[in-house]
């Protein structure tokens, strides 16, 4: 089955060792697309080895390009879309998968830090390339360019191009022009042969000279946050425009602040969760963070066989986390408009069932369960009443509950008062903290969540 | 335009509004040529105290009522700026949207005007920050008479903040918010090429002697210049750009 892929060009050159101060520097961009491909399901794909071994005449800048193609097909890649990007970028863990964004389209990003250089290697090339008045407007950095098959031939014919005037090409990228390698002649290409270059995707895709855009600062104005911008607003970025033999240790400080994100171990669960709202766009449901949460605490496979019941499950963004995490669900809700929703969530998922009944009727008649969700009525008398009904009618089993820290309700006086009493354990907390606001407007003045009789 | 007297150290100090004659000469050239019509507002509307001069732009669609001018698009153009004399009709591009020029300085400070903003005056509303644009290039219709009211509304409504804002942080005084309510208020933006207002042209190299700048884009705004004491270098680069295009300006 087609996939799109990353092509990733990382080529050690030996000759080059001491300009870029070694080639470490791989190994962070590599880890952190490699995580990428595997969350949003795509093909990572590096090259490594070079296709010609003389890299003085063959530049790997240029071989990433022109023989693109020719090792996807050597390698038996079937391909959907292609990513050409330099190992000199690192994507952010929860990047939007860029390729569905394309529409199909080559798509690439302006270029304009250092305007001086791009003019004059736009002068340079100018004649190789008949005299044609290449936009600058429209000039794209080659670093990073999404695009697909129908690009084949145009890539077969840039290769043809560079062979039959390579020794030109090498005296005007060493002798004469020395502003750069294939970029320029890659926006010559483009322009002349009327490429369509889709060039709407946003600035955080791209972002390279860090230092000469600032974003390696934190706003120490506030100082709240000590996260570098770049970390914060970037999603891809490129460790360039700054001296060569830096790029490693720069690399390696972003990766040391970041790598906790990029856990191959939890990428189902962050599948999962990025299909569903959470509580900083959402009202009625739980943060990314408590859904997150739930997923760690409840790893361990002897939770796997167990099955929960969730008092009050809404719309069913909670239910599909814990459909993920325990053998069998039952989800409780009053609602029938919210149950069709639940269902329509949860549609294809085998192990859900949804009850319609009030959870303050009278007489339960649920299935016993090891593990409830309480998230019903909200005010103290409420909650009151459905920790001691949980502990009487099931048998002690784990309760999870939400809104811990919700400075509009006594949810959590009702809980402490459970704890104190002696009528349940406290578990761990999970879930956002205090001050996080939620998309009700409201800011938590405490834990989102609580876990009672954990152990 | 605005070109107003207001002495002191600011915006329209002596010292900065010195060359501010080329930047109005070279546009009153691009209107004739353009059939457009150039406006320069040499008095302020309120008293400085009441509201900074920058805000005061704001009451652009007022000003033009008040002086009985008929109008189709509005670009409210910094006097800081110098247009080159074959610059595309940007009227013609503007789709009848809100217009501003892509921007690509300096995001630290950006990114701290926003996120200050944000936190104390938009109740921690945040923007898309790719899409900030400098206000001292802003194409507008009569459709965006009422979204300009609102922003003196705004003002009104959060002065006290905003000023004390200005004097805390130093990240700008009405560009900020402008961004913000355009984001908030879901005004139908569309941003032109960085070629249409060329801030900060020393981040990106071209500005020098040699006017590099001058054969890759369209207009030029002269700041965020560094060492530029007085505004000498200001003052300098309009006066040389002008010279360039025009010739030695009649006064």
């Amino acid at each position: 089955m087609k996939k799109n892929v990353v092509w990733w060009p990382a080529v050690v050159n030996t000759e080059h060792t001491d300009k870029y101060g070694g080639y470490e520097y791989f190994q962070y961009s590599r880890k952190t697309w490699e995580y990428w491909c595997e969350r949003n399901d795509c093909l990572f794909v590096p090259f490594t080895e070079p296709v010609e071994e003389d890299l003085f005449r063959y530049r790997i800048n240029w071989q990433k390009a022109i023989f693109l193609f020719d090792e996807l097909e050597k390698r038996g890649i079937e391909y959907d879309q292609i990513a050409l990007v330099d190992s000199s970028f690192m994507i952010r863990h929860d990047t939007p998968n860029f390729f569905e964004m394309t529409d199909r389209r080559f798509t690439a990003w302006r270029d304009m830090d250092n305007m001086r250089w791009i003019y004059y290697s736009i002068q340079g090339y100018k004649d190789i390339f008949d005299g044609f008045e290449l936009d600058m407007s429209k000039y794209v950095n080659s670093g990073f360019m999404v695009f697909n098959e129908e690009h084949k031939d145009l890539f077969q014919r840039f290769k043809q191009f560079y062979i039959d005037n390579i020794d030109e090409f090498i005296k005007l990228q060493d002798e004469t022009v020395k502003k750069g390698t294939e970029q320029t002649p890659m926006n010559y290409w483009l322009q002349t042969n009327q490429v369509d270059v889709n060039t709407d995707l946003p600035l955080p895709f791209k972002l390279t000279h860090l230092q000469r855009k600032t974003l390696f600062h934190y706003n120490w104005q506030l100082n709240e946050d000590k996260t570098p911008f770049f970390i914060k607003y970037g999603y891809n970025c490129s460790f360039n425009g700054i001296p060569k033999d830096n790029r490693t240790n720069m690399m390696r400080q972003a990766w040391e602040l970041t790598k906790h994100n990029y856990n191959i171990e939890t990428i189902k669960s962050d599948k999962i969760l990025d299909t569903m709202p959470h509580k900083d766009t959402a009202k009625y449901t739980t943060s990314r963070k408590f859904k997150e949460d739930i997923f760690k605490t409840f790893s361990d496979e002897k939770y796997k066989d167990l099955t929960m019941l969730e008092l009050g499950s809404c719309q069913g963004n909670s239910t599909l986390v814990y459909s993920n995490v325990f053998k069998k669900v039952y989800g409780v809700e009053k609602d029938k408009w919210n149950i069709e929703q639940a269902e329509l969530k949860c549609k294809g998922v085998s192990n859900v069932e949804f009850i319609n009944a009030d959870v303050y009727s009278p007489n339960w008649d649920f299935p016993q369960v090891d593990v409830v969700m309480i998230d019903a009525g909200h005010t103290y008398e409420h909650v009151k009443h459905d920790i001691e009904k949980v502990v009487n009618y099931f048998n002690n089993p784990i309760i999870i509950m939400d809104d811990y820290g919700n400075p509009n309700v006594e949810i959590k006086r009702a809980i402490d008062e459970a704890i104190s009493s002696g009528l349940v354990t406290k578990g761990p907390h999970i879930g956002e903290v205090s001050g996080f606001k939620t998309a009700a407007g409201w800011v938590m003045n405490d834990r989102e969540g609580i876990i009672l009789n954990y152990e | 335009m605005m070109d107003i007297d207001l002495g002191g150290d600011g915006r329209y100090s002596s010292s900065r509004r010195a060359a501010y004659k080329y930047s109005i000469d070279s546009w009153k050239k691009w209107c004739d040529k353009n059939d457009c019509r150039l406006f320069v507002l040499n008095d302020l509307v309120l008293e400085k105290e009441k509201m900074a001069i920058c805000w005061q732009r704001y009451y652009l669609f007022d000003i033009l009522d008040a002086n009985e001018i008929e109008y189709d698009q509005v670009l409210m153009i910094d006097a800081d700026t110098i247009v080159h004399p074959d610059c595309p009709n940007f009227f013609d591009m503007s789709e009848g949207k809100l217009c501003g020029a892509q921007f690509d300085g300096s995001w630290d400070w950006v990114l701290r005007s926003i996120e200050n903003y944000s936190k104390y005056a938009f109740d921690n509303y945040m923007m898309p920050w790719w899409k900030y644009f400098d206000c001292g290039f802003v194409l507008v219709n009569k459709n965006h008479k009422q979204f300009y009211n609102d922003i003196i509304n705004y003002y009104f409504t959060n002065q006290n903040t905003l000023i004390q804002l200005q004097d805390t942080f130093h990240v700008g005084t009405d560009q900020t918010p402008v961004n913000m309510l355009v984001h908030q208020r879901e005004i139908n933006l569309k941003l032109l090429p960085y070629e249409f207002n060329m801030s900060d042209m020393a981040r990106k190299e071209i500005l020098g002697d040699d006017l590099l700048f001058t054969k890759v884009g369209w207009i030029y705004q002269y700041n965020a210049i560094p060492n530029n004491k007085d505004n000498q270098l200001t003052n300098h680069f309009i006066k040389k750009t002008y010279e360039h295009f025009y010739g030695e300006l009649n006064e």
